[in-house]
């Protein structure tokens, strides 16, 4: 905890009345937005154990109304689907996260060397793509009929494999990693793929954390492209779609639970959505604290230019 | 090994390609491509992928300028020139979005970064070491939330007939309000949300930004009897430029984009609220569903692409002007 | 050294690409060597059903299929989440698995997609050797001309000999009508909703009069169709809104509906009048609810579909659902008689462009949809389990069968055959006096064969449809405080669309049309 020893040093001087000021102000706004960021989790978890009839009635609540385990029972009374939604989505972003990270940690590390000749032209062919894209309908067309990717996992796996301001991060945060090292490396006579897995990568883990975190989110949030490129040409679908599908069919909504002989108007609809968010969302949001750890050194961004 | 040796030796032994010009200091492209070739290939994935999946499709902007069908493809569909654009301009709606778009965006960027900034401090005064964990951890809980949800929670929350919103202000003795048919209502509740959505995580790229700041300065500042007040104006806040202006930078790239998702799934179809939040890729993502229309879209696409490049070169060179470190390129 | 570090960027490259035909791995793969059963897969709109019974349908029917044609059919579901989308984007991927295509000239665009070329032309000689009894049954009732583009060529086979009547209107409950005081609960005139809605609200408080959901346009053409003589032509559309028409009275002439006259301002001014009494819900635009489900649980007054959703489905479930509530149908143009015979090509199957084998697929399709026993499968699943024929020759449903959760859902639009059907228990018991009704009163739809090139007018019609998706629902929904000033704008706006441009247009291809058949 290298930033809890460094945030307390300078606090040890005495502290004057502004500084008390700015604490109380500071714990109070603090708790304050964190509670406005929980509220709708609040609202979503109470409303999926909540009774329909309560929902439909009274809207939604802090607290479960009626409080049941119906949703959850429906779920997972026939729940095939979601189990192989939830495979889909878990080796995508257990692959996507390791394949990516380690192409853009390997891309940064490379961006950052100042022998690097290429460095600056490479940069800014990367970081062009954030101002010049296709669109829509050019890029669908490339992957969909050229590439031949409509209806594959790969079409979403591959586009969410790196961004542009990823590897930025990351070649900015291999600029923290002393040159002596490199050098050193060097000294002892190692390649540069050696100096960077052997001596770099294990002093990029707060990076690797950081960058591995938005990557694994990425994966895990996805929708839109599933929607573009899978649409109902595969099995299982991504989780988050499955659930976009849920939310926005009743069709689909029944077919979840299929198998459970229940007809629509028996279907705790409003409270069957909300107990699909939550255990498509859970799990992500379980991981959180494993990464935490590592977070805050993690994002420090420097300048953009190497 | 391109190790400092090395390349003084390259340069001193004449090789034996007898490409090598003497004179000049910069060493021949394949040469510097065989002296770097580890680096290069370690870049290589980044590169392939950038070309497939953001170069490689930029040709087909072309179908902009035709009137495509299936059967001949982009290039191969009869070419009408701008008359894809001609309607989009006439009827005033590039306008439009492309107000909408960038006031988004703007309100956005600062919004944003005035309340990341001040979070970034606040958490940096908070000494217990759980209130600060947990309060960042939940503070990051709306980045997880699908934006498919959000859109539901609003309606539920929103919503005229049923919503909670209004049920607390009939309880309360007011009239309820037809929130969804309030254009001008929506800007504020899409800020809201998007500021709900992304102040968390963007408050710990500061956060860590000041965690970085040297001791001696704080130190140095107390000696000074500076006042929290102070601590923050002539302390922090200085120290917090350069990060903020890489991230303003990289956010201008992004003006002529936005926050598709959360655009989408909060305002959908309400043609009745357009005026006040129909941006780029919502009306793209509109023109391609309901009209089949691949090449209107597409249209508006390029020239959000073109606009956005001009406003970035614009910005990078105004910047570069007043400082050249905090320059993009 | 550097060979070592090479050795290692190598091997990183191959796990990479590795696990990327790992995952390439898990997708639908090809098959069908030469000898072996072609496989064929047509495209059907719907949501896959998931409780097996079309799998094992599709078995038995495959073997079927696979001794006269040596061929297997396999189905791929275009779902209802995004089905727009979902339909457009997966023409336009060009993907070569499918080779039939579900369409339809009024509500899949099928001229539209003809055009655009995702159709293979298909020769005569073609269908008479690979589809010989459905080019033959088509071709005796003069109705290949309905599918052909300006090149003369047929583009999809029409769904030509099924009777059914898919025009719109509302349903409601004649329980609640009588009550309204609206004599024998029956309403006849599109106006006469207004007593019927402001009863449902003053009297059942737990339902809204019509809860409706999405951007629609119902209550408008309702209006329109049954106070003008506007006769919607089919083909040409702007969106989701079919803008042009022409008139009884001046047939051969192109106007639109939405451009001339005061009925468009009157329709917005009664769906103003029911907006404020609250028929819908006062967000009905971002609503996404069932609503059909719920004129069934009694939370709705009103539904809207058309004429086959009411026999097949509202009459059966309301009757058990909510006993003695009495569903009704008002159709749209009841009160003067504006409506139409379904056009032949409601349904209509086409071959994909991109399709390998194309001839196998119309061999299959011909089986489909002239052999008996190939038709009941794919219709209507294996006797028995997925449906019994009652004693009274009908079709029916075994035992314990509940059609939310053990539907076939195979649904074939393209190329039913009224040989081959059978009344439904579930039907309407007066369906037959709704057909005759209608049959009595529709007017035949006289421009099927009317081709518009529309190579010139896209832009323009895409123009119109953004402009029409933006005011259309929200005159539908009362939105508006000033009606009159609102159309006044979307004309203006329509107008710089190059609305009359389109217009004149269609007009020379109407005009050459009309005199090619002596018609003017």
């Amino acid at each position: 905890m290298r930033y809890v020893v460094a945030a307390k040093a300078p606090r040890k001087v005495r502290l004057g009345r502004s500084d008390y000021a700015l604490r109380g102000i500071s714990y109070v706004t603090v708790t304050a937005f964190a509670a406005f960021c929980a509220l709708p989790f609040v609202l979503i978890l109470s409303a999926s154990f909540s009774s329909e009839s309560a929902i439909m009635r009274d809207g939604f609540g802090l607290l479960p109304k009626e409080f049941t385990f119906a949703a959850y029972e429906y779920i997972f009374r026939a729940p095939r689907q979601i189990i192989g939604s939830y495979v889909v989505t878990i080796v995508m972003t257990v692959a996507g996260t390791a394949i990516g990270l380690f192409i853009i940690a390997m891309t940064g590390y490379a961006l950052q060397r100042k022998d690097f000749p290429f460095r600056n032209s490479i940069s800014f062919f990367i970081y062009f793509t954030t101002l010049f894209s296709a669109g829509l309908a050019p890029t669908y067309i490339w992957v969909a009929r050229y590439l031949e990717l409509r209806g594959s996992y790969l079409a979403v796996f591959l586009q969410l494999l790196m961004t542009p301001w990823l590897i930025i991060l990351m070649k900015n945060f291999v600029r923290s990693v002393p040159y002596e090292i490199i050098e050193s490396g060097k000294v002892d006579g190692a390649g540069d793929f050696r100096i960077f897995l052997q001596l770099v990568l294990p002093m990029m883990k707060p990076a690797l954390a950081t960058c591995g975190l938005f990557l694994a989110l990425g994966y895990w949030n996805e929708w839109y492209l599933s929607s573009l490129y899978l649409g109902s040409t595969v099995e299982f679908k991504p989780l988050q779609y499955h659930l976009y599908n849920i939310i926005n069919t009743a069709n689909a909504l029944r077919n979840s639970v299929a198998g459970s002989n229940v007809s629509i108007t028996e279907l705790p609809s409003n409270t069957l959505k909300m107990a699909s968010a939550v255990v498509a969302t859970g799990p992500i949001v379980l991981l959180y604290p494993f990464v935490q750890r590592y977070f805050v050194s993690g994002i420090t961004v420097g300048a953009v230019k190497g | 090994m391109v190790t400092q040796t090395s390349v003084g030796r390259h340069e001193a032994l004449p090789t034996g390609s007898g490409k090598a010009v003497p004179t000049k200091s910069r060493k021949p492209l394949l040469r510097r491509i065989g002296d770097n070739r580890t680096l290069l290939l370690m870049c290589l994935p980044a590169l392939a992928f950038f070309i497939v999946f953001s170069y490689a499709p930029l040709p087909g902007a072309w179908i902009a300028f035709t009137n495509f069908n299936y059967r001949d493809g982009i290039f191969g569909s009869p070419f009408v020139g701008f008359r894809n654009f001609e309607f989009l301009i006439k009827s005033g709606q590039l306008w439009l979005l492309t107000k909408n778009t960038i006031l988004y965006n703007v309100a956005f960027i600062i919004l944003g970064n005035i309340l990341q900034i001040a979070l970034a401090i606040m958490l940096n005064e908070i000494r217990s070491k759980y209130f600060k964990k947990i309060s960042q951890a939940v503070m990051f809980l709306p980045y997880f939330i699908s934006v498919v949800l959000i859109g539901v929670i609003a309606f539920n929350l929103l919503n005229y007939d049923t919503g909670a919103l209004n049920a607390l202000i009939q309880q309360t003795g007011g009239d309820p309000i037809k929130i969804y048919s309030i254009a001008g209502a929506w800007p504020i509740i899409i800020i809201i949300c998007h500021l709900w959505q992304s102040t968390g995580y963007g408050s710990i790229v500061y956060f860590a930004a000041i965690m970085g700041i040297d001791n001696s300065l704080f130190e140095a500042a107390a000696i000074d009897g500076a006042s929290a007040w102070q601590r923050i104006r002539y302390v922090i806040l200085p120290s917090l430029k350069p990060t903020f202006i890489i991230l303003l930078l990289f956010s201008l790239g992004g003006i002529m984009k936005g926050n598709f998702g959360l655009f989408w799934n909060l305002v959908g179809n309400n043609a009745a609220l357009f005026q006040t939040t129909d941006i780029i890729e919502t009306s793209v993502y509109r023109m391609i569903i309901s009209q089949n229309n691949f090449t209107s879209s597409t249209a508006v696409g390029l020239y959000q692409s073109l606009f956005g490049f001009a406003l970035v070169m614009l910005c990078n060179w105004i910047v570069r002007r007043i400082n050249e470190d905090y320059a993009l390129f | 050294m550097m060979r070592k570090s090479l050795a290692r960027a190598g091997a990183a490259a191959i796990v990479l690409a590795l696990s990327t035909t790992a995952l390439a791995a898990c997708t639908p793969g090809e098959g069908a060597e030469s000898g072996e059963p072609t496989n064929i897969t047509m495209l059907v709109l719907g949501d896959k059903p998931t409780n097996g019974r079309l799998e094992a349908m599709l078995e038995k029917l495959n073997v079927k299929l696979e001794a006269e044609a040596n061929a297997n059919l396999d189905l791929f579901y275009v779902e209802w989440a995004d089905w727009q989308t979902q339909y457009n984007t997966q023409l336009l991927s060009g993907d070569d698995d499918i080779d039939l295509i579900t369409t339809a000239t009024d509500w899949l665009f099928a001229w539209e997609n003809a055009e655009k070329g995702a159709f293979l032309p298909l020769s005569e000689e073609m269908l008479q050797e690979y589809a010989p009894k459905t080019w033959e049954q088509v071709d005796a009732e003069g109705h290949w001309d309905l599918t052909k583009l300006d090149d003369g060529q047929i583009y999809f086979i029409p769904e030509d000999n099924f009777t059914q009547y898919t025009n719109h209107g509302f349903f409601y409950r004649g329980d609640w009508a009588t009550a309204a005081g609206i004599p024998d609960g029956t309403i006849t005139k599109f106006e006469e909703f207004t007593t019927y809605f402001s009863w449902v609200k003053q009297n059942q408080p737990e339902a809204y009069p019509w809860d409706v959901s999405g951007a629609k346009d119902a209550a408008l053409i309702g209006y329109l169709q049954g106070h003008t003589d506007g006769q919607t032509i089919q083909q040409i559309s702007a969106g989701n809104y079919y803008p042009f028409q022409t008139t009884e009275s001046d047939p051969y002439t192109v106007t639109s509906w939405y451009m001339e006259g005061d009925e468009l301002l009157e329709a917005a001014e009664l769906a103003k009048e029911w907006n404020e009494i609250g028929v819908w819900r006062e967000d009905a635009l971002n609503y996404d609810g069932d609503t059909r489900e719920e004129f069934y649980a009694g939370l709705s007054g009103a539904d809207q579909h058309h004429t086959q959703t009411f026999i097949g489905s509202i009459v059966d479930n309301m009757t058990k659902k909510q006993p003695g509530s009495d569903p009704k149908f008002f159709y749209f143009g009841q009160e003067n008689g504006n409506f139409f015979n379904d056009i032949l090509t409601h349904g209509a199957m086409a071959v994909n462009a991109t399709s390998k084998s194309p001839e196998k697929a119309l061999e299959v399709y011909d089986i489909i949809r002239n052999d008996e026993e190939a038709y009941r499968l794919l219709n209507w699943g294996i006797e028995g389990t997925d449906y019994v024929i009652t004693e009274d020759g009908k079709l029916g449903f075994p035992e314990g069968y509940d059609s939310s959760t053990d539907a076939l859902g195979s649904n074939f639009w393209a190329g039913r055959m009224d040989d081959f059907e059978l009344d439904r228990v579930t039907d309407a018991p007066n369906k037959q006096e709704i057909y005759d009704e209608l049959a009595a009163a529709a007017k035949d739809y006289e421009y099927s064969t009317l081709v518009v090139n529309k190579d010139l007018i896209d832009p323009t019609l895409a123009a119109m449809g953004g402009v029409l998706s933006e005011y259309i629902p929200q005159l539908q929904y009362g939105k508006f405080d000033d009606p009159a000033a609102a159309i006044a704008e979307m004309r203006q706006k329509l107008e710089d669309a190059g609305y009359e441009d389109a217009r004149t247009a269609i007009q020379t291809d109407m005009d050459a049309w009309a005199d090619e058949r002596g018609l003017k």
